[in-house]
């Protein structure tokens, strides 16, 4: 632990009555640094993200915020949620329909006691930061969605806590003022040079926000790492198939040569790959490439097959190819439209992961 | 989660306030004696003696054809109308959305009295048919007529639940079996009542139930030929012995309880699954009405035929009776028109208090109420804990005891612990029974208020750091303010409609319109309390106007 270190979550578990949810969490975040919480919805990340919050209660491990145990079950610490000093921006946004924009915004200082005319203050130059200052009479449900997500955040980071978390802040937003707001929201944090922890359920949202991806799965971390390592080198059959789009077969292991692997697959198909599993020679396995490494071939080759591209499909920036191959359907893209009828399909063997 | 003093103080109190006076029912009923005489020991001869009383087992039989024979009427009407008002295209629904609900507003021995000087034997409407027909053929004094009335009396509260499950119900269902080729008949009675069926039971157990409790009716359409059911015969022991029997009342109390308390908990355990079922629904989208075609026009004519009878008959009457001095055959409504009863009302100070009082009791009991009831809600909000649960079970128990046994509990109370007899003769005694008769209700309405702040709401001041206290104060409560006004105005009406609790509080200084009713009866005076009636009525209303004017919603 370095002392750039501002939030540690220490072997965390979490139980609803005897279901386990979260099952012995360890994590850190770094001051300055976007942590994505990612993971399929039932995979702990939104409960990991209360707990530390203090909404929810754990009954193993510890949290440490600053240097200071808000929580640790051994030590029987469990401050309560107000006295944690953690921002939180809330999926819904959660404000207050019958304060003012000014009031939300406030009402952190007015609990803190701050002197009013500091808190006009504070609350101004915390609204014009956020584009905001001109709604501050306004009531919440006149506001539109974007506005209202300025104000939650403007809300929780007002009184400078060290940490900001967010559930979910973007999934409340339609589909194109999404990517908008993602590049807003990470140039925001970049600036400010915000300590956040992010939970959201879009890889491609936490690929592009955060400094580093925490993948959940059933209550434990099934990986973590920049989002590069996390897309280009999974360690599990569950990282790589949650990321990215992928062309997924099953079969059996036909041959290994050190650190490659020959997959036999039901589907008729014989492909080289990297070896990410221990199974032996005939075992079952699964070999997984991303549809953008499968592409067309002019011929026969190595990890190449003749397959029957039964449509191509116009996704506006390129194509996307359907073949059959046995009982299976794959996919690959590229930049003309193609006729249905017998192709070569090449997979590449570094492309071409096998668990 | 930390127990803070005030948390416990309000539980500890609830606790006191709900299982003291039961406790001291249970107590006197296994006493030889009322329980300030120094000779009651303790003994089961109360027991004894009723279940020995050939009264005591014709008022049990009476009570219970009374409650089966009016579930067996209100149920299938209620729900009748509950799927007309809900699912068809009946002309004029938006408008008959406030009629269907008054009879519950209207206090039931106002009810009763409204039948007596409507359909009696020399009653307005009697009389009139008289002269067109040459007889009556109908005897408002019969246990049948009894049971008729309950039942039709109680097709709103059929029409509430059954309503409101119907209301949840998606019409994605029904539109599934229209396109597998059901007619809109066959979809009513294959997808949308057995889908409400849940609800269905709860309310035939409610209204079992609320016939076992059933006190005004009987008490003044079963008195001339000696109808009891077990709340009246009750009530007339008071003077069966001559001396206090408070042990042989305790012990028909205990007997009563033994029966409802069950019930409650079944109708607890019934709503739980009923809202398991509706949870189940899809996605509720646009409902559809269902076309009715001519079949309308029999539809509407048959639910203004039962408003007739339930609503503008009794009110009717009341309202005639109370402006004439005299009626009976041959006499020309004209010439005996006279405002001498409201005079004579006016000009009593005891009438004069009964008509304060229940305003008092109503506008400031009521907001004291409210405010009770909110500080048990915000107790027990969002806290899933053992207390959460013990309250939850308090609050329903004083459901399971009738207004007229709980105020005779209260009275007994406010008899027994020595610091608390000052009181007994204030206005305070009938708050505190009105507000712990009423508690479950009370509670029902501030807990749905509560249950409509959204929770990301509450832990957002949380977060930013406002204690539990601090949210309530600046959060929660702020947001339901709607909700507690609208409680504010129910609980209004429903206090100046209770008159049950109040008649063993009854003496100089707590007089209220309901308990004052009931006993002028007994001594016959038919001119005040008719113009006490429609004065009650009179308050009902405008606290119905005013609710429905604010937008409040008469159920949930």
């Amino acid at each position: 632990m370095t002392d750039k270190t501002i939030l540690t979550v220490d072997n965390l578990a979490l139980s609803y009555g005897s279901n386990p949810i979260l099952k012995g969490v360890s994590m850190q975040l770094r001051r300055g640094e976007v942590v994505s919480l990612l993971g399929p919805s039932g995979s702990g990340k939104t409960t990991l993200l209360r707990a530390v919050a203090g909404l929810e209660q754990p009954h193993q491990g510890s949290v440490t915020i600053a240097g200071r145990a808000i929580y640790d079950a051994a030590a029987n610490i469990d401050i309560p949620a107000e006295k944690r000093d953690l921002g939180l921006v809330f999926q819904s946004y959660a404000l207050w329909p019958h304060k003012t924009v000014f009031d939300n915004v406030a009402y952190p200082l007015v609990l803190r006691k701050v002197a009013k005319n500091e808190i006009v203050q504070r609350v101004h130059s915390a609204l014009k930061n956020l584009g905001l200052d001109h709604l501050a009479e306004r009531y919440p449900h006149q506001l539109s969605g974007g506005q209202q997500q300025r104000v939650s955040i403007a809300r929780a980071l007002v009184y400078n806590p060290p940490v900001i978390l967010l559930d979910e802040p973007l999934s409340n937003l339609d589909a194109k003022m999404r990517e908008e707001a993602r590049a807003w929201l990470r140039n925001l944090i970049v600036e400010l040079q915000l300590s956040a922890l992010v939970v959201t359920h879009d890889q491609s949202e936490a690929m592009a926000m955060s400094d580093r991806i925490l993948l959940l799965n059933g209550g434990v971390i099934e990986q973590q790492g920049t989002p590069t390592e996390m897309y280009g080198q999974p360690q599990t059959y569950f990282v790589a198939d949650f990321m990215g789009s992928n062309n997924i077969m099953s079969g059996r292991i036909g041959d290994i040569k050190g650190g490659e692997a020959r997959i036999d697959l039901d589907n008729g198909l014989s492909v080289w790959g990297l070896r990410r599993t221990n199974a032996a020679i005939g075992h079952e396995a699964k070999a997984v490439i991303r549809v953008e490494q499968a592409h067309l071939a002019d011929a026969n080759g190595h990890n190449r097959a003749e397959v029957d591209l039964v449509t191509s499909m116009f996704l506006g920036d390129r194509y996307e190819y359907v073949y059959h191959a046995g009982k299976d359907l794959l996919r690959a893209w590229g930049k003309r439209h193609e006729a249905p009828g017998k192709r070569w399909l090449e997979l590449p063997g570094d492309a071409v992961w096998i668990f | 989660m930390m127990q803070t003093l005030p948390r416990r103080a309000v539980v500890a109190l609830l606790a006191l306030s709900v299982f003291f006076p039961i406790g001291l029912v249970i107590y006197q009923s296994v006493l030889s004696g009322p329980f300030f005489m120094p000779a009651a020991v303790p003994s089961l001869e109360s027991y004894a003696f009723i279940f020995d009383d050939p009264d005591f087992w014709q008022a049990a039989r009476n009570t219970m054809a009374v409650a089966i024979g009016m579930g067996a009427i209100a149920i299938p009407l209620g729900a009748i109308l509950a799927f007309i008002m809900v699912r068809t295209d009946l002309p004029g629904r938006k408008w008959l959305e406030t009629p269907i609900m008054i009879p519950i507003f209207v206090s039931p021995v106002v009810l009763g009295f409204g039948y007596v000087v409507s359909l009696g034997p020399v009653g307005f409407f009697s009389v009139w048919f008289e002269s067109l027909f040459g007889s009556v053929p109908w005897n408002i004094y019969s246990l049948a007529s009894i049971i008729v009335i309950a039942g039709l009396t109680h097709v709103p509260h059929v029409y509430l639940y059954s309503s409101s499950a119907l209301r949840n119900l998606g019409s994605d269902v029904e539109e599934a079996a229209r396109l597998s080729g059901a007619s809109p008949f066959r979809v009513a009675r294959d997808v949308s009542i057995p889908m409400v069926s849940p609800a269905l039971l709860y309310v035939g157990v409610l209204v079992f139930f609320l016939g076992f409790e059933i006190f005004g009716l009987p008490l003044i359409l079963g008195d001339p030929e000696g109808h009891l059911v077990l709340t009246t015969y009750l009530y007339k022991l008071t003077n069966k012995l001559g001396t206090p029997s408070y042990h042989l009342m305790a012990a028909v109390a205990t007997c009563i309880i033994a029966v409802t308390f069950p019930l409650v908990l079944l109708q607890r355990f019934l709503l739980k699954s009923a809202q398991r079922f509706v949870a189940m629904k899809g996605k509720s989208a646009r409902q559809r009405p269902l076309a009715l075609g001519p079949w309308k026009w029999l539809a509407l004519a048959l639910i203004l035929a039962w408003l007739f009878v339930t609503v503008v008959v009794p009110v009717a009457g009341i309202a005639l009776r109370s402006v004439v001095s005299s009626w009976g055959q041959g006499i020309n409504l004209l010439d005996v028109l006279t405002l001498d009863h409201f005079r004579a009302v006016f000009e009593e100070s005891t009438m004069i208090r009964s008509i304060i009082n229940s305003l008092l009791i109503g506008t400031l009991g009521g907001a004291l109420a409210v405010g009770g009831y909110l500080a048990i809600g915000l107790v027990t909000h969002r806290k899933n804990d053992a207390i959460s649960r013990f309250v939850d079970y308090i609050v329903l128990t004083p459901r399971a005891v009738p207004g007229l046994m709980a105020g005779l509990a209260v009275f007994w109370v406010f008899l027994f612990v020595p610091f608390l007899t000052p009181l007994r003769s204030t206005l305070f005694s009938v708050w505190f029974a009105y507000a712990v008769v009423w508690l479950a209700y009370g509670m029902r309405l501030i807990q749905s208020a509560l249950m409509q702040v959204g929770p990301e709401l509450e832990e957002a001041g949380r977060l930013v750091g406002a204690s539990n206290a601090r949210v309530s104060r600046d959060i929660t409560v702020p947001l339901i303010r709607n909700g507690l006004l609208g409680a504010w105005l129910l609980v209004f009406m429903i206090f100046e409609r209770e008159y049950s609790t109040g008649v063993y509080l009854l003496s100089p200084g707590t007089e209220v319109i309901g308990a004052q009713i009931v006993s002028l009866w007994a001594s016959g005076a038919v001119d005040v309390v008719a113009a006490l009636s429609l004065i009650n009525m009179a308050l009902v209303g405008i606290g119905l106007a005013v609710a429905l004017r604010f937008g409040v919603k008469l159920h949930d």
